[in-house]
């Protein structure tokens, strides 16, 4: 079963420097966060999607498509009991649903925005890329190496709930203090699996010349071309707008405040 | 940067690509200038060349090491060795479990003492340098190492990227690296998979491309630890065939750490391990023809000069060691096979199948497709019946696993049905199946959780609602049918993988399944502790289990298993009896299975032996 998350096609998007890719995947995590309008934060959405799109990325979308809907409903779910309100429907209320709804497009945004950029961008992409961007070698080769171990973890745990199913084990039944309990037996062997892995996994580095100097060379060349710099340029611009025009809300909100604190 | 500076003579690898001159064309550089040129010379002579003392230095110069790992201070690892490799050499390690062969490949590229703690005594030169005085990665410059595990050593995104990560590290130019890149994929066979993640290759592929990746940054050793373990016998083949061309090519120096005895008669020098100290070395052809040794050494004997041994028909030196070899001194030697105890013997074979019981695990029309479209089992029939003991061979990929993992109800059949003791796998639920089948996976670190011996054994009839009273005598059972007996106490992570292993099988055991499935249950063991699996196991099938084992270990299975099932790109190939199936040399060789060497003397013979034993019973003429 394949558990990486890279998908290796020629696309526009693969094809663009892996710092252009980090700083587009920066910029829509500031929209995310920065603005509570629907209207931009849809649009957004619908920008990353197409990105994505070009990119050849949305079937991993797909595979994590449950997680993206669990993180809403729970979003929607939670802020509408939660959020305090005068009018409520039985347990919800409307400000809460409209809130929920809000915060489930953004942390939904950031993911699927953080998984085309996995998808799109080999691991020695990200290492080059963050080297060029004046971060240590080491600290950018065990940032990548992070992103490399999660898949190699999910088979091996895959492996072992196989073993510990065919022994009998049922992960299905029970109290909830017991099903906590029925993960010892998957939680054990997947860390020493995973520690003696990552023992081998450091050894063969080393056997590999990892750290014999500060100078390194790379076979993949990382160059800022042309589209680099118009995408760069668009992003830049379509950020700078979108504050530009919530302007309003902001000054808005900033008078209001003022208001209030004045009376 | 400082420990380079100190050895002036020497120079960066990058600088060092005209090593490729007497390397052979494979890693010819074609940029060179003079003053590195005689730098090389002086430090690599062509073979044969001058007396010169700096000429005469040795590859590997191993002096009095010792060494204990940490925590476990009072085992010394290896005892005061002394061990000498020549440039150009290619040397073959073999030993037991715990012999120290791993310590002594570790510590050649300083891996121990500076990675691996403990205390270590002696002196390791390689290239004259001292190991456990530079860095590991200064060391790859002088060495290459490759690791049995080759999951966990490849971990580029890309074949190509895979094989430049060495080079890289050592600053070499990119034009070189993509240079090295062609190079290396043709030396290692992997050409026209360049752009492939090395996840979507087989397991040979992965291990050569291992190879490749060490080969890249141009080492003039490399040293294997036990490269194919975990290998399909094609595997091992294209991995052999590789180290086989590297050293006709040229210097290269050569360490292999290996359990196959077969293989290691390419070797020029084989060197027997055992306990921390060299047992024996010289040419593989003498030491192996010495048949009381080698069964002393715990290392597997190479079978047909065993055969020709024990009957004691001729001096040591004469002993032929290969198939054809020795049919050909069979009949030499006037020696024939008595035709009424080759009959005896398959009446045997016939007597056991009439012994089997009712129909037990039935597959129909069974496929599996994988949510890629990858279509890895393909309408396959079979029947098993009670008291079977079936061996599953195919390839790497071939899909054996899939299939077997759809008897436990793991997997549900794409299309097609398996039942299991009269139930259907798609209508009961793994827990119920898996109260008549049992299955113990490849791995044992892939099951053992618990902190005794006890626990460990007791959690599957535990989970099924064994009462406490039951538990102890389910637990002794178990332990007892493993040889484990008086373990219960022990932590399981604390004993050998050949003990693990067996605490795997227990684990499985004392849930009194009728039917078990072994996953490769010889992988990573020693020949005697692998003898002692499977003992055991046949045991456990006269006892009355139905046994189903997938295996790479040919000689495993002529001896231990009544039917093989041959599984090829997710189809049954053949499927018989032993006897049967290893006869037709011919279709084995199709699906890249190679049968024991006795096996193979047999049939040059015109009859079908499966052990020495069995050899040995049918030969006549001896005078």
């Amino acid at each position: 079963m394949d558990m990486f998350l890279y998908i290796d096609k020629e696309t526009p998007v693969h094809r663009l420097d892996p710092r252009t890719k980090l700083l587009l995947m920066f910029l829509s995590f500031v929209l995310a966060l920065s603005f509570r309008s629907f209207v931009i934060l849809s649009s957004v959405l619908v920008a990353v999607l197409l990105y994505g799109a070009a990119g050849s990325a949305l079937s991993n979308l797909r595979r994590i498509r449950v997680v993206l809907m669990m993180i809403a409903s729970f979003s929607v779910v939670i802020w509408s009991v939660a959020t305090p309100s005068d009018s409520r429907f039985l347990l919800f209320s409307l400000e809460g649903l409209l809130y929920g709804v809000m915060v489930a497009i953004k942390t939904d945004l950031m993911i699927i925005s953080g998984m085309i950029f996995l998808s799109t961008t080999k691991i020695e992409e990200i290492a080059g890329g963050l080297v060029k961007l004046k971060l240590p070698y080491r600290g950018a080769f065990a940032f990548s190496t992070a992103i490399r171990l999660v898949p190699m973890i999910v088979a091996t745990s895959y492996t072992i709930i196989q073993a510990q199913k065919s022994r009998g084990l049922d992960l299905d039944s029970g109290s909830m203090l017991q099903r906590i309990r029925k993960y010892v037996p998957l939680v054990i062997p997947t860390l020493v699996s995973v520690i003696r892995g990552t023992n081998v996994f450091s050894m063969a580095l080393e056997s590999k010349g990892f750290g014999y100097s500060d100078v390194r060379t790379t076979l993949l060349e990382l160059r800022m071309k042309r589209t680099d710099w118009l995408t760069l340029g668009v992003a830049l611009l379509v950020v700078a707008a979108a504050f530009f025009f919530n302007m309003d809300s902001v000054a808005y909100g900033a008078c209001l405040f003022s208001v209030r604190s004045g009376s | 940067m400082s420990e380079k500076g100190a050895d002036s003579l020497r120079f960066s690898r990058n600088e060092a690509a005209p090593s490729g001159i007497i390397r052979g064309d494979a890693f010819a550089s074609p940029v060179m200038n003079t003053r590195a040129m005689r730098a090389f010379q002086q430090r690599y002579p062509p073979k044969g060349a001058g007396t010169n003392v700096m000429n005469d230095e040795k590859a590997i110069v191993v002096r009095g090491l010792t060494f204990s790992y940490r925590g476990d201070e009072d085992v010394r690892a290896v005892k005061s060795l002394d061990f000498e490799v020549d440039r150009g050499e290619f040397v073959v390690v073999m030993g037991p479990s715990g012999a120290g062969k791993s310590t002594l490949a570790n510590s050649l590229n300083g891996l121990i003492p500076r990675f691996i703690r403990g205390k270590y005594e002696g002196s390791v030169l390689v290239n004259g340098l001292e190991a456990a005085k530079h860095s590991v990665s200064r060391m790859a410059e002088e060495i290459g190492l490759v690791f049995q595990d080759f999951e966990a050593q490849l971990f580029s995104t890309n074949v190509k990227l895979e094989v430049a990560f060495g080079p890289e590290n050592f600053a070499v130019p990119r034009e070189e690296i993509a240079e090295r890149i062609g190079k290396v994929l043709k030396t290692v066979n992997l050409e026209g998979v360049e752009g492939r993640s090395p996840a979507t290759l087989s397991g040979g592929q992965k291990q050569r491309l291992a190879i490749g990746s060490v080969l890249a940054m141009h080492p003039d050793i490399v040293c294997m630890d036990e490269p194919t373990t975990d290998l399909d016998p094609l595997g091992k083949m294209g991995v052999f065939t590789i180290a086989k061309e590297l050293h006709e090519q040229g210097a290269l120096t050569l360490l292999i750490i290996e359990h196959e005895t077969e293989e290691a008669l390419h070797a020029d020098r084989l060197v027997v391990m055992k306990d921390g100290e060299i047992a024996a070395q010289g040419k593989p052809g003498d030491i192996l023809r010495d048949v009381p040794f080698t069964d002393g050494a715990g290392i597997m004997p190479l079978q047909i000069p065993k055969y020709f041994f024990e009957l004691k028909l001729c001096e040591r030196e004469e002993l032929p060691l290969l198939p054809k070899e020795g049919a050909e001194f069979f009949r030499r030697k006037g020696l024939v096979l008595e035709q009424s105890r080759y009959k005896w013997l398959l009446e045997g074979d016939r007597a056991r199948e009439r012994h089997y019981g009712k129909m037990i695990v039935k597959a129909e029309g069974v496929s599996h497709v994988y949510p890629d479209g990858n279509r890895a089992v393909d309408d396959v029939g079979l029947e098993i019946r009670e008291r079977e003991f079936v061996a599953i061979l195919g390839h790497n990929g071939s899909g054996k696993t899939t299939l077997v993992k759809h008897f436990n109800g793991l997997l549900q059949p794409t299309s097609g049905k398996v039942t299991v003791c009269g139930k259907s796998t798609a209508e009961h639920s793994i827990y119920e199946i898996g109260k008549e089948i049992g299955y113990v996976f490849q791995n044992p670190d892939h099951q053992i959780f618990a902190e005794t011996v006890f626990d460990e054994v007791a959690f599957s009839p535990k989970i099924r609602g064994c009462p406490e009273e039951e538990l102890a005598v389910r637990v002794r059972e178990a332990l007892e049918a493993v040889d484990l007996a008086g373990y219960e106490k022990k932590d399981p992570f604390s004993l050998s993988k050949g003990e693990r292993q067996r605490v795997a099988v227990a684990s499985v055991l004392s849930a009194r399944p009728g039917i078990i499935i072994l996953d490769e249950p010889t992988t990573g063991l020693d020949y005697a502790e692998q003898r002692k699996m499977m003992e055991l196991v046949r045991k456990l099938n006269e006892s009355g289990q139905t046994v189903i084992m997938i295996t790479h270990t040919m000689w495993v299975v002529a001896e231990y298993a009544h039917r093989v099932v041959v599984v090829k790109d997710g189809r049954v190939l053949l499927d018989g009896a032993t006897r049967d199936v290893f006869a037709r040399e011919p279709e084995l060789e199709a699906s890249h299975l190679r049968p024991p060497h006795i096996v193979s003397m047999s049939n040059l013979l015109g009859h079908t032996l499966l052990s020495v034993e069995e050899m040995k019973y049918c030969t006549g003429g001896v005078s």
